[in-house]
Formats: C-alpha cells, sequence, structure tokens
C-alpha cells in the first residue's frame, strides 16, 4: 500500500510484481499499469517527442494517450493494461 | 464474421439501453465496449481482483450493476474487452479482442461511445500529475486511489464536488476546488437542478463533506499556471470573469503534487464522423454534434447515435436515448409493432424530457467559454501530442489555413495518437475568431482506426504466401 | 467588363498549382480556382513517394527531372515539403518475385533510372531494418519522399508571392468557349480568360464535358496507413517487386505504409471506406520488409483518389479542337513527376518548345463511342492492374 491507495472501503487483489526499466515494482491484481505505476511514484512516464517533455497519464480512460509506455516491447495505453506479474514495462513513449 | 440485427457500440448507460430494448424486441444484437465489463464510464465496473466494501457503494455502483446483470440476464451477445478499430459500410465493424480479429456485421448500428473531457490549456498543463476530472473520478471509483498526497480539483461543473469529496473520503487532502463557475451561476441552476432531488441531495452531501473538511472554495477563479518539472508541485490560480477571462485580479498558489482539471465535456462521435453522418455544431450539446431524430436516427440510414456521444446530458438522459434508439433499431427491423414502440417511446420520451431539464441546468455550468481560449499564451502548448504551440496554430492560420484539416496538414495539430481528441475544440475555437464561426472552421475528418491499435495485436502471426498482394500495376 | 486574366486554371493540386507558378512568374495574369484547399485531394493525401521503382517505365525521365526538382523545392518553389532524398529498395521474396523484379527493374534501367539489383546481404546493408527472406533487390540511389500534407502550405505561399490569383473554397461550375477566351462560371459569377487549363485530377472527366469532349478517366482508390512515432525502424524506401507495397520512416518517426491497395469510394465522394483485409494485407507486407515495425501502433488509416486515363499515361498538353485550352493530369505516380510535367505544359503554355515531349490527349479521343467511364470497382480489366482482393 502506498499514500494514494485509499486504505478503507476497498479490498485489493493480490500483490503482482512487474519491472519498470530494471526496477522491481508492485502492484494488485485488478489495477490498471497507469494507476499501479501511479501509486508507485512513476507520474512521469515518458517524454513527449518534439519537445522532450515530461508526461504523465491525463486521462485515464483510453483517449488522451499520453500513458503510453512499451509493455513486452509494444507500445500500449497503461491506462487500459491490467498489471500482471512479470510485466517488462519500459517507460518510452512513442519516440 | 458474426451476422447480427444490431451492433451497438459502447457499453455505458445509453449504449447497453439501446441494446436490452432491441433484444427484447427480438433483434439479435452485439454489444461492444473497449472495457471488461459493461457500464462506462459513469458506471465502470471495479476491475476483476478489487472489490468495493457494500457500505461504501453508492448509487452509481448500484446503478453500474443492475446494468450489468441486465445485460447478463438478457439474450445480448456481450463482447468486452474489444477495441473497435475498422467500421466500414452498412456496417461490418472490425474489433480486435482477446481471441484475435473479430467482425461483425449488421443492417443497423448504434454509436454509444460518450464523450471526452474539454480541456482549456495552460501553461504547465502537460507535466505529469496534471489530469482531467474525469480520470479523477476514474482513479477514486475503479482503482480506489487518490490523484496525489495533495491534490487542486479545477474546472466546473457539479465533478468538482464530486472528486473533491470522494478524495477526502478516501483520506486524501484538497488543497482547494478552483470553480469556474460563480455562487450566482450554481443559484440559477438550482431550479432546474431541483428537478432531480437523488441528484441534488448527493450534491448537498458532498457540499457538507468539503465544508467539515475545511476545502476552500474558490469561485470565478481558474488555474493560470502549473509548475514543477518532472511533476507537478504548484498550482497558480487567479480570478476571472464570467467567461473565464482573467480579471487581473490577486493571483494564488496552492502546493500539489496533483491537479484535477476539466471544463465540460464534448460529444465523442468519430463513429457517425467516420461514416460521414452529418453533422451540426450544437454548443448546447457540447460542440459538433450528429444530426439526429428524436430516436437517434442519423443521416445515414442504418446508423443511431445516443448518449453524451450525441449530445453531452448525463446518464439519465444517455439511458433514455439509448432506450429509444433501441426501440427504434427493432421498429425500422420490422420486429416491433408500431402502436407497442410507439407508446414504449412516448414513456421514455416523456422521461427523457424530464431528465433533460436538470442536464440543461448542469449543461450551462460547464459550457464552453471561448474568451478562456482567446487568453491562452502563444508558447503554450494546444496539441499535446505534437508539441504544437499556440503561436504555430495563428502562424499556420496566417500562411493560409481555412479549416480544421487543412490546419492540421499544416502544422500537425490533431495529427498525433489521440487523433485530434485533446485539442481539437482548442485548435477550433482559434481557427473559428479568424475564419467567423466553428461552422466554418470544421470538424476533423473521421478516420480509421478508432483508436491506435498496435500492429501486433491486428496482424497477428502470418505466413508471407498468405497475403493477398494483388497484381502489380502496369509497367 | 474586368479585363481578361491571361490565364485561368482549374484544380489546385500540384499539376494546376505548378502551371499557374511558372506561368505567373512568366509575367501572365493567373487565376486559380480550387473548390477546397489548394493540395488537399491526391496531392496532399498520397504517400508523398518520391521513387523510381514505382513510376511507369514512359515516365522514368520525367520521374528524374521531377525527383531534383522535388529535392530542390526550396530553390525553385521557395518553400520545402519536408523532402528526404534517401536510397530506395525494391525487395523479392519468392521466385516469381524475383523474376518480376528483374524484369521490371531491368526495364526502368534501359529507360534511365539508376537502378541495380543487389543481394539480400547488400540490401541488408543498404536497409538494416529489413527482415529475413529476401532473395533479391532492387536498389536506387534516386529515391526518397516528402510530406505529402505539407504540399498544400508550400505551393499557398509560392502562389501569393508569384502574384496568382488564388482562389479556394471556389467551385467552378462550367466553362464557356467565347471571343478571346473563356468564361469560368463560379457561384460569384463568370471570370474571363485569355487561355484556360483544367487540372482536376480524378474530376477531368466532368471538366471535360464542359467542353463537350468525353474523356474516360479511372478511379483509383489507394489506401494508406501510418502509424505513430516510433524511434526509428528504418532508413530508406522499401517496397516490393510487384509495387505493392510503399514504406517509408519519416524524420519525425511515423512510418507511411502505402502501396496502392483498393478501398472503396468513387468521385463524388471521395475515398469513402477503407477494407480491412486490404489495410490488414498491406500492413503484413510492410512488417514482413520491416519486422520492428510490429511494435508501432496504427495512427490512421485513408484513402486517396488517383485518376487514371485508359492508357495510364498521362494526360498534359492542348485540349483539341480548343485553341488556347490545355489538359494537365492524370500523370501516374502523379505527385513524383507532377511538377515536372506541369512545367512543360508550363512552356507550352509560354510559347516555348518544352524540354521534353507532352502527353497529347488525342490518342485517348480516337474513338467518338466512347464506352462509359469504368467505375474503381468495374475498372480493373487487365491483368496488368491491381485487383480488388
Amino acid at each position: 500500500m502506498t499514500a494514494l491507495r485509499i486504505a478503507d472501503g476497498f479490498r485489493r487483489g493480490a500483490a503482482v510484481t512487474f519491472d519498470v526499466d530494471g526496477v522491481a515494482v508492485v502492484g494488485h491484481r485488478g489495477e490498471t499499469l497507469a494507476a499501479a505505476l501511479l501509486a508507485a511514484g512513476f507520474a512521469r512516464l515518458r517524454h513527449s517527442p518534439r519537445d522532450f517533455s515530461p508526461r504523465g497519464a491525463y486521462c485515464f480512460m483510453g483517449a488522451c494517450q499520453e500513458c503510453v509506455v512499451q509493455v513486452g516491447g509494444v507500445l500500449r495505453q497503461s491506462c487500459q493494461v491490467p498489471v500482471e506479474d512479470g510485466l517488462v514495462v519500459g517507460l518510452k513513449g512513442s519516440l | 464474421m458474426m451476422q447480427a440485427d444490431l451492433i451497438v457500440i459502447g457499453a455505458g448507460p445509453a449504449g447497453a439501453a439501446a441494446a436490452l430494448a432491441a433484444s427484447e424486441a427480438g433483434l439479435l444484437v452485439v454489444l461492444l465496449d473497449e472495457d471488461a465489463s459493461p457500464g462506462g464510464q459513469v458506471y465502470r465496473a471495479p476491475p476483476a481482483g478489487l472489490s468495493v466494501a457494500p457500505d461504501t457503494r453508492g448509487a452509481d455502483e448500484r446503478a453500474g450493476d443492475a446494468l450489468r446483470e441486465a445485460v447478463a440476464a438478457s439474450a445480448v451477445v456481450w463482447k468486452g474487452g474489444a477495441r473497435v478499430w475498422s467500421i466500414s459500410g452498412a456496417f461490418r465493424v472490425d474489433a480486435v479482442t482477446a481471441a484475435g480479429s473479430e467482425s461483425f456485421t449488421a443492417p443497423r448500428l448504434v454509436a454509444a461511445t460518450g464523450a471526452h473531457e474539454r480541456l482549456v490549456p495552460f501553461p504547465g498543463w502537460t507535466t505529469p500529475g496534471v489530469i482531467g476530472l474525469a480520470a479523477a473520478t476514474i482513479l477514486l471509483k475503479s482503482q480506489g486511489m487518490v490523484p496525489g498526497r495533495r491534490t487542486v480539483v479545477a474546472g466546473c461543473g457539479p465533478l468538482l464536488a464530486a472528486v473533491a469529496a470522494k478524495i477526502v473520503a478516501g483520506g486524501g487532502a484538497v488543497a482547494a476546488i478552483i470553480d469556474l463557475s460563480g455562487p450566482g451561476d450554481w443559484l440559477k441552476a438550482l431550479p432546474a437542478m431541483a428537478s432531480r432531488p437523488d441528484l441534488l441531495r448527493q450534491g448537498l452531501g458532498w457540499a457538507l463533506k468539503l465544508g467539515a473538511a475545511c476545502v476552500p472554495v474558490l469561485f470565478r477563479h481558474t488555474v493560470t499556471a502549473v509548475s514543477g518539472g518532472e511533476a507537478c508541485e504548484a498550482v497558480t490560480v487567479a480570478p476571472v470573469d464570467a467567461e473565464g477571462r482573467p480579471t487581473g485580479g490577486r493571483s494564488r498558489v496552492f502546493a500539489a503534487d496533483a491537479l484535477a482539471i476539466g471544463h465540460g465535456l464534448v460529444p465523442g462521435s468519430e463513429i457517425p464522423k467516420l461514416l460521414r453522418a452529418e453533422h451540426r455544431f450544437e454548443p448546447e450539446a457540447g460542440g459538433w454534434a450528429p444530426v439526429r431524430d428524436a430516436f437517434g436516427r442519423c443521416s445515414v440510414a442504418g446508423l443511431y447515435t445516443v448518449g453524451d456521444g450525441a449530445a453531452v446530458a448525463g446518464a439519465e438522459p444517455a439511458r433514455l436515448s439509448g432506450r429509444l434508439a433501441g426501440l427504434a433499431a427493432a421498429q425500422d427491423a420490422g420486429r416491433l409493432p408500431a402502436h407497442v414502440s410507439a407508446r414504449e417511446a412516448g414513456e421514455a420520451r416523456a422521461a427523457l424530457d424530464k431528465a433533460l431539464v436538470f442536464a440543461g441546468a448542469i449543461n450551462r455550468l460547464m459550457r464552453a467559454r471561448p474568451a478562456m481560449v482567446e487568453e491562452i499564451a502563444k508558447d503554450t502548448v494546444i496539441c499535446r501530442c505534437e508539441d504544437v504551440r499556440r503561436g504555430e496554430i495563428e502562424a499556420a492560420i496566417s500562411a493560409g489555413a481555412r479549416e480544421i484539416n487543412q490546419l492540421k496538414h499544416f502544422t500537425r495539430c490533431g495529427m498525433g495518437p489521440c487523433q485530434g481528441r485533446m485539442c481539437g475544440e482548442t485548435a477550433a475555437t482559434l481557427l473559428a475568431r479568424h475564419v467567423g464561426s466553428r461552422e466554418a472552421a470544421g470538424y476533423w475528418t473521421g478516420r480509421p482506426p478508432l483508436r491506435p491499435v498496435p500492429l501486433a495485436d491486428l496482424l497477428g502471426e502470418f505466413d508471407y504466401g498468405d497475403i493477398p498482394v494483388p497484381n502489380p500495376a502496369p509497367l | 467588363m474586368s479585363t481578361p486574366f491571361d490565364l485561368a486554371i482549374v484544380g489546385g493540386g500540384i499539376h494546376g498549382a505548378t502551371v499557374a507558378l511558372f506561368c505567373a512568374r512568366a509575367g501572365m495574369r493567373t487565376v486559380l480556382f480550387e473548390r477546397g484547399s489548394l493540395c488537399r485531394e491526391a496531392s496532399g493525401v498520397n504517400a508523398g513517394t518520391l521513387t523510381m521503382q514505382m513510376t511507369r517505365v514512359a515516365l522514368i525521365p520525367y520521374a528524374l527531372q521531377a525527383h531534383a526538382m522535388w529535392a530542390s523545392a526550396r530553390e525553385w518553389l521557395g518553400h520545402d515539403a519536408g523532402v528526404v532524398v534517401c536510397d530506395g529498395l525494391s525487395l523479392a521474396f519468392t521466385q516469381r518475385e524475383v523474376e518480376l523484379l528483374s524484369f521490371r527493374a531491368g526495364k526502368r534501367r534501359e529507360a534511365g533510372a539508376p537502378i541495380d539489383l543487389v543481394t539480400a546481404t547488400a540490401a541488408r546493408a543498404v536497409e538494416p531494418g529489413l527482415g529475413e527472406g529476401v532473395l533479391l533487390a532492387a536498389h536506387c540511389k534516386v529515391d526518397g519522399y516528402a510530406n505529402a500534407y505539407l504540399t498544400g502550405q508550400a505551393y499557398h505561399a509560392a502562389l501569393i508571392e508569384a502574384g496568382v490569383d488564388l482562389r479556394e473554397e471556389t467551385p467552378v461550375s462550367g466553362v464557356e468557349r467565347e471571343e478571346g477566351g473563356f468564361a469560368v462560371q463560379t457561384a460569384a459569377g463568370p471570370v474571363r480568360a485569355k487561355r484556360l487549363v483544367l487540372a482536376g485530377g480524378v474530376w477531368l472527366e466532368e471538366m471535360m464535358a464542359w467542353l463537350g469532349i468525353t474523356l474516360p478517366i479511372k478511379v483509383l482508390v489507394n489506401q494508406l496507413a501510418v502509424t505513430e512515432r516510433v524511434a526509428p525502424v528504418m532508413r530508406t524506401v522499401v517496397g516490393i517487386a510487384s509495387g505493392l507495397l510503399s514504406l517509408k520512416q519519416y524524420p519525425h518517426g511515423t512510418v507511411v505504409i502505402g502501396g496502392g491497395w483498393q478501398g472503396r469510394g468513387d468521385r463524388q465522394r471521395g475515398g469513402v471506406e477503407l477494407v480491412p483485409e486490404s489495410l490488414i494485407g498491406n500492413m503484413r507486407l510492410a512488417c514482413h520488409a520491416i519486422p520492428a515495425l510490429r511494435h508501432a501502433r496504427l495512427a490512421r488509416a485513408w484513402a486517396g483518389l488517383e485518376a487514371e486515363t485508359a492508357d495510364a499515361l498521362p494526360a498534359a498538353g492542348p485540349i483539341p479542337g480548343i485553341p488556347d485550352a490545355y489538359i494537365c493530369g492524370s500523370v501516374h505516380s502523379g505527385y513524383t513527376s507532377g511538377p515536372y510535367i506541369a512545367r512543360l505544359l508550363a512552356q507550352r503554355i509560354l510559347g516555348q518548345e518544352p524540354a521534353d515531349p507532352l502527353f497529347p490527349i488525342d490518342r485517348l479521343l480516337a474513338s467518338p463511342a466512347a464506352s462509359p467511364t469504368p467505375s474503381a470497382a468495374a475498372g480493373r480489366a487487365t491483368d496488368e492492374q491491381p485487383q480488388h482482393v
């Protein structure tokens, strides 16, 4: 549990561990990758392609594309990917 | 290829109601949604693994459960986790699902894809930690998380109080609520809001909770800047007039690691646009909306549009507009006697008219304020995907861009992976200042895929020999 | 009555805009009508490929000249459309494609294209992103691409600077011949000009009908796809032996996948519909050629219309029987070759001898009992042309 996870009223799924740029990160089954990353302190998920400015998840509903990261080498929206044991995540977006 | 009588895309209250009404009338209905469970944004189901304690479940959770039970108990063919990427004429729908690529076809199609947030850019709005108001509700309701340790909640409409109250209830801190509207605007909305005593009561409950937590509320204020490099550190706010234009009054700074902000909703009518249905600019619906009759029938035969994807009005009007379209689809298919349809539609129509009174009041609070867009600074990023700043957009307009798709060609604004959802309203508002109207500025042409889709998912495994390469062009 | 223009051009694609540019610079009072925005149809939505390896043999000398024009656009146009000059490869993955490639590359080479047949190893040295299974490649050092969507912006500025009376959002409803020239009909009334150029792409058939001439123009509905920006996966223009692939990565990272796979549409409605199987086939071909593409996402797909005459060669020259009227269009690989062919026509209009022969349309008007226009769906008559799949 971290400060962002609400303690009361929610029962979380089993802990899962995934890899973020070589760092082991713990999330809970039922969480999206974007939420688990935010809770683990990864607000910045990528840089914008032209200005190279830091970006993080914005809409959490699959529209804005700001939370795109590499999952197993493939670019995916982290807000649409459920966390799983053994995911290999690269905090690198489109470029 | 699965042949159905009706395809419904989007399983929020509108799409689910359309699917259920048509299915009850005997149509074979396929209901598709990106999410694993029906519910949409408003009734989003907690994901598998995360459960919500019964005592913290509110009206929305109960409505969502009822919706899911109704879909499960019906003959509707449910396809969750389906990313629709192509819709071709009359009507073929291609989706990527867990089973690979699947195709569906039906003579009728209901588009029920909901709305997305309207966002007015300001310096620092691309900083990690700045999220949408709707995003905050998703985090709070379906992920059991607060957006930050200390959050500023800003924008307009009832989501401000809803999000702030849920953050407080979840043990988070709200630094301040920054409301574009003034107390007078809320008072004006009260009589109409009283048409839904349940929702009004819910709102008052939020207000009491926030009062008890001593959360400061700044009316007629807006966020003017977010500072912080890799993540949000501070939020600057300033007073504005009724149109959202800064008055030059004293600004204030709140330390915060998160900002949840939204300026209303815009219909997500990508499917009607893709299918070239006629559209009309309707400010009261949230923006460009498909031209539709009272049953959601579009200008393209067999296409219906319902819910916030057609005109922003909220969950209950969405459900009722969905039911009307479902009945109309059944009737148009010759499967529902006209007198039955007329009676049921009459009931739904009367309920919808009543529900729209409340929605109208909320929409006035959440209306677009073009003056805010005019105030955007030259070097503020408008298009997040492509880092296009206002200055570049103005330069392209000076260079001859007269229409929004031409502006896109000149600047790449809207050409990135969000396909213009984040920047479209702002870019069109800026262009409209020069070409006279939003109608003259136009809207983005709809193109597949509806959202970017990984080629790996789309193409699957294949042998070169199986690719149906056409014959060569003449030499 | 106002003084007539020296030249009126109907159609603001590459052809019309280039003719306008050179004629205006030579001192002609020139007006250009475009019903929408400049270069927003075929000239703005094509794949931007500037390749010899998809160009018809008869057009190779023109395409080489045009390639040089694109590469030096800053000098003669004054603006750039993001042109990148790079190597091009055309690949053969099967024995049949080896034969096809050898034959077609040979013919193009005879016509002047500097194409060499190379081994897979040599091809991989040129393009390290290539996948397995290449049996033979044709390598051409004169290749490259433009950002087609920037074409309109570049020409817009150039035409204004040249003093062209540019009338966008101005549909033309007809043209009448009259004493001393033509009256071009617009909603705001007739506009008079001594000379006329019809440069309406797939709409040339209707425009020619204004003058009482039947010129069948086929409509190709070419599908295209683009990925979002990705880290570099390739550095050349890649195609295949049959010509049904054009693939390149722009400096900003997007990868455009084309090759002329057919969607649905017509000249009334445009390219209205993509065929999912064709799109997937086209993208599979792309990923077979450049496997790292599989990690990217499809951001957008669309279809653009391409005009084609009965013999798939250009319609560029004087209109028979009508003095001072000209046609310019239906140039196969028209984006590549268009600027040069349009410049040749401008030379002719200006009374100069064109540096290379034009493509007069007399050959296309031989039969008075011309058959009805084949539509995109029905127009696939010969084995030599792309087929629907």
